[in-house]
């Protein structure tokens, strides 16, 4: 190629300083255009395309004379864009719903009377937990359903999903194996709003038939089918945890005269522990965030279950809050669920820290450097 | 693995107890599958044979399959049949049913006897303890087969005797819910042929090591069974009830170029007279994806090769996997909430596709991030120093080396990731809704040019568009009865396209990967 000199320019002699500072302009020019067309359409301004277009001609100018060096910031751009966007969804998200923590205070997790502990009033009582017309908004309720949608989901996906692994990563033989392997990837590709349909037109009705339900729709059919749905994700993150634990170790247990069961039970299962148990952790996020089956299954009435275990009684989750409010929602209302987001966004961030950080030990403990 | 050795240890013993241990695998097998038809209602306590309804013959499969169980461990026992089991038991199957030993007890005791709880608690775990010991410290063919057996035989009994018959109720207190025996006597036969087929597969093997194996490999063999049957079914199902009215009307004459498929290629008109199709909903779809992809995509594939080619191994790239996995973990409807905060407001104020597009490309960024990553960094490094020693730039090796060769994981990974994306349904409804309509919009014919900032402006791209997903939900939400043809239907259409982005990317991985292992 005939610009590629100008990329290993570095080690001539005249071109250097001539090179370094075209490259040095260019990527000047690009990153302040960037900076400024970022700032232009947080304000919210029309002329947010004269910057874009500045950009846009810096690097097409750079990728003509400048190429390898052009390629490293463009691709560095785009390396940070993902942690700006996470960082953006963060301070939108928390900026919106403010208002409401500070008007609500601990009551935002409130119940409709006080919770004492030996006689100290821990969250005063809200009276009633959501009112848009009192702007009372407790986030106890939701919070409630996720949790309990969120355990039977793990009942489901949590125990079949590891044993599916299992099947996968160790039992199977390998013609088996490609084809399980792209069904359950399959399983994961059905959009949660078909399972929603099929929760909605089918499974509600049938346990309102049949099983003498209050009303249509409650927390066990939707853990369930949340389950089903975190399952694949469960099922390929532990068969990865599986296929990581050395050959050597399974060998040497074969070796003594170990049954494979009894390798599997006593070796890939302790040594890829943390393995298996972040990929439940990923599977609980995924429960935890799951909108549209919550959304079209559960009533969404704002009420605790009566009493609270009832897991056949109808409620109300933190995705299913949103999805199905926002539609008439504004001023605190909206920023109400805004905080249900935040809720939301910090568990599952933080699942998703702990499940890395766990994944991460393990490797170093399967390398040996811990 | 290695099934050779289990053979020979089994070889051993009689024909007859093998085909005994068969039979009592095939009678189980049979009774699952009559209590899941039942459960769900195909078949029903009416359908009746030789004087006997389905639940009776369920029962009497159950409590035959018990009793074979119960022989082949007393014939174990006694020595009549050679086994090698261990002198005790062991802890799972111990747990396992002083567990159901307790579930039992205790449901007796409160639930049909009304005993309060602190006699019915006392009650269950006694004979939770008595029935896990027994199975610790029992022989293990008899630890094994006589709770198993018991099993079956105390269900099969309780139907034949009528203590549970169709009829029956069950509404426990605290729960909203009454369990009907129709529903009961098929779960609970499922769960006792399950457990006496564990002991029969066990008992094959002749119990010990090679047992406990057996019987867990049939176990977990059997799960992963259910899994893709539930896949086929879910899938056989939506087929069946959306084919016909999502394939109604199909002309197709290749003579006169004429083409019509009019579930597809008609609008939703709301005239009762003429039947409705998605087809905005189509183009809404494609072109969120068109836009998703170009949003997503460069900046995706841009990281990967960052992170993996120039960036060292240190803080920055850590903190980058951190965001990666954080946001590929991020829920779908936050996602959705960011963009009515961030993107609606600077686009006009109103739900549009161009925020819908945006979102759903911020979606497809960490999922493409970590297939790209994960299929650059399996290019060997044989490969760049090669390139390098022949004294091509680093550059240059990344674009004629690395990334040809990443190429089709790349590719698999936007394939697998626009399959994900283009059923979503949480953040479009907050950033660009769009429900049922007649006319697709048209993004191409929109673009104008004016004379003030920001001199390009596209009508469609800043209204609200339709999408197969949402379509689906504004079914839903505008009341399924007398639509329900409709949304089974837009259910089909959209699971065809999803999944057929799936099986595509799916076969592309399957195709390279064995182009590699061949090379």
């Amino acid at each position: 190629m005939k610009l590629s000199n100008t990329s290993i320019a570095g080690f001539e002699g005249r071109s250097v300083t001539d090179a370094d500072r075209g490259v040095l302009l260019t990527g000047l020019v690009g990153g302040a255009c960037l900076l400024v067309a970022f700032g232009l359409f947080l304000s919210n301004s029309t002329l947010t395309v004269v910057p874009v277009s500045g950009f846009l001609a810096a690097t097409a100018y750079g990728w003509f004379n400048h190429q390898a060096a052009t390629v490293k910031s463009v691709t560095f751009l785009a390396t940070v864009a993902t942690t700006v966007i996470l960082g953006l969804i963060s301070i939108f998200l928390i900026a919106r719903s403010i208002p409401v923590f500070q008007h609500m205070g601990i009551r935002i997790f409130g119940l409709t009377e006080p919770v004492r502990v030996f006689g100290v009033t821990l969250i005063p009582g809200v009276g009633e937990l959501w009112s848009t017309s009192g702007d009372v908004y407790s986030l106890t309720p939701m919070i409630w359903g996720t949790l309990m949608t969120t355990v039977i989901a793990m009942l489901v996906a949590g125990p079949l999903g590891v044993a599916g692994a299992v099947f996968i990563a160790e039992i199977a033989p390998p013609t088996v194996r490609e084809s399980v392997k792209p069904g359950i990837e399959i399983l994961a590709g059905i959009p949660s709003i078909v399972y929603g349909w099929l929760g909605f037109v089918l499974i509600s009705p049938f346990v309102y038939d049949h099983l003498g339900t209050p009303g249509l729709g409650n927390m066990a059919i939707v853990g369930v089918v949340i389950g089903l749905m975190a399952l694949p994700t469960v099922v390929s993150v532990a068969e990865d945890a599986l296929t990581s634990v050395p050959n050597s170790m399974k060998d040497g247990s074969l070796a003594l005269g170990a049954t494979d069961w009894q390798t599997i039970k006593g070796i890939t299962m302790p040594a890829s522990f943390s393995g298996v148990s972040a990929a439940v952790l990923l599977g609980v996020g995924r429960a935890v965030g799951e909108t549209m089956a919550a959304t079209v299954i559960l009533s969404n009435v704002v009420q605790l279950p009566e009493p609270l275990y009832n897991v056949f009684g109808n409620t109300i989750s933190l995705t299913s809050l949103i999805a199905s409010q926002y539609g008439n929602a504004d001023g605190m209302h909206m920023q109400a669920l805004f905080a249900a987001g935040v809720v939301l966004f910090v568990s599952v961030m933080f699942l998703s820290i702990v499940s890395q950080a766990v994944e991460s030990r393990m490797k170093r403990k399967l390398e040996g450097q811990a | 693995m290695s099934t050779v050795t289990n053979r020979s240890l089994r070889s051993d013993q009689g024909d007859g107890f093998v085909r005994l241990t068969d039979s009592v695998v095939g009678v189980g097998m049979t009774v699952i599958g009559l209590s899941v038809l039942a459960i769900a209602r195909v078949i029903t306590g009416d359908t009746a044979a030789f004087g006997l309804n389905v639940f009776e013959w369920v029962a009497l499969a159950l409590a035959a399959a018990g009793l074979t169980v119960v022989a082949l461990g007393v014939g174990s026992f006694l020595g009549t049949f050679e086994t090698t089991p261990e002198e005790r038991g062991t802890v799972g199957p111990a747990l396992g049913f002083g567990g159901i030993a307790f579930a039992a007890g205790g449901l007796t005791a409160s639930q049909t006897l009304g005993l309060p709880l602190v006699v019915s608690l006392p009650a269950a775990l006694v004979a939770g303890l008595a029935v896990g010991g027994f199975v610790t410290l029992a022989r293990e063919d008899l630890g094994t087969t006589l709770p198993a057996g018991g099993l079956a035989l105390l269900v099969g009994a309780l139907v034949l005797a009528d203590v549970v018959t169709a009829g029956w109720t069950w509404a426990p207190e605290g729960f909203s819910v009454t369990f009907p025996g129709y529903m009961v006597i098929p779960v609970l036969a499922v769960v006792a042929s399950l457990v006496a087929c564990w002991a029969a597969v066990s008992a094959r093997s002749g119990f010990g090591a090679a047992g406990r194996q057996s019987a867990a490999y049939f176990l977990v063999g059997l799960n992963a069974i259910g899994m893709l049957v539930v896949l086929a079914t879910l899938i056989l199902f939506i087929g069946v009830k959306g084919f016909g009215r999502a394939t109604q009307g199909i002309v197709f004459d290749p003579l006169a170029f004429e083409f019509r498929w009019p579930f597809v290629m008609d609008g939703y008109n709301f005239r009762p007279d003429v039947a409705n199709g998605v087809f905005p909903a189509v183009v809404g779809t494609v072109w969120l994806v068109i836009g998703a992809v170009l949003v997503g995509v460069p900046l995706a594939v841009g990281a990967a090769v960052f992170l993996s080619e120039y960036a060292e191994r240190g803080r920055f790239t850590q903190l980058v996997e951190v965001a990666t996995n954080g946001l590929w973990s991020t829920p779908s409807v936050v996602f959705g909430l960011f963009g009515y905060a961030f993107l609606v407001p600077r686009f006009g104020n109103t739900t549009s596709l161009l925020s819908g597009m945006l979102v759903l490309g911020f979606m497809l960024l960490p999922l493409v991030t970590i297939t790209s990553r994960e299929a650059i960094k399996a290019v060997p490094d044989e490969y760049r120093d090669a390139s390098a020693a022949l004294g091509v730039s680093q550059w240059e090796t990344i674009r004629s080396v690395v990334v040809p060769t990443a190429l089709p994981g790349i590719v698999t990974g936007v394939i697998l990731g626009v399959g994900r994306i283009a059923g979503e349904t949480a953040p479009i409804l907050l950033v660009m809704a769009g429900g049922l309509r007649d006319d697709a919009p048209s993004v191409i014919g929109s673009f104008q040019f004016v004379a003030r900032p920001p001199f390009v402006v596209n009508d469609a791209l800043l209204q609200s568009a339709p999408a197969l997903p949402y379509q689906l939900y504004a079914t839903i939400t505008a009341g399924v009865s007398g639509n329900e043809e409709f949304g089974w239907a837009t259910a089909f259409v959209l699971l065809a396209v999803v999944l057929s982005f799936y099986a595509i990317g799916v076969g592309t991985r399957i195709y390279f990967r064995r182009r590699l292992q061949h090379e």
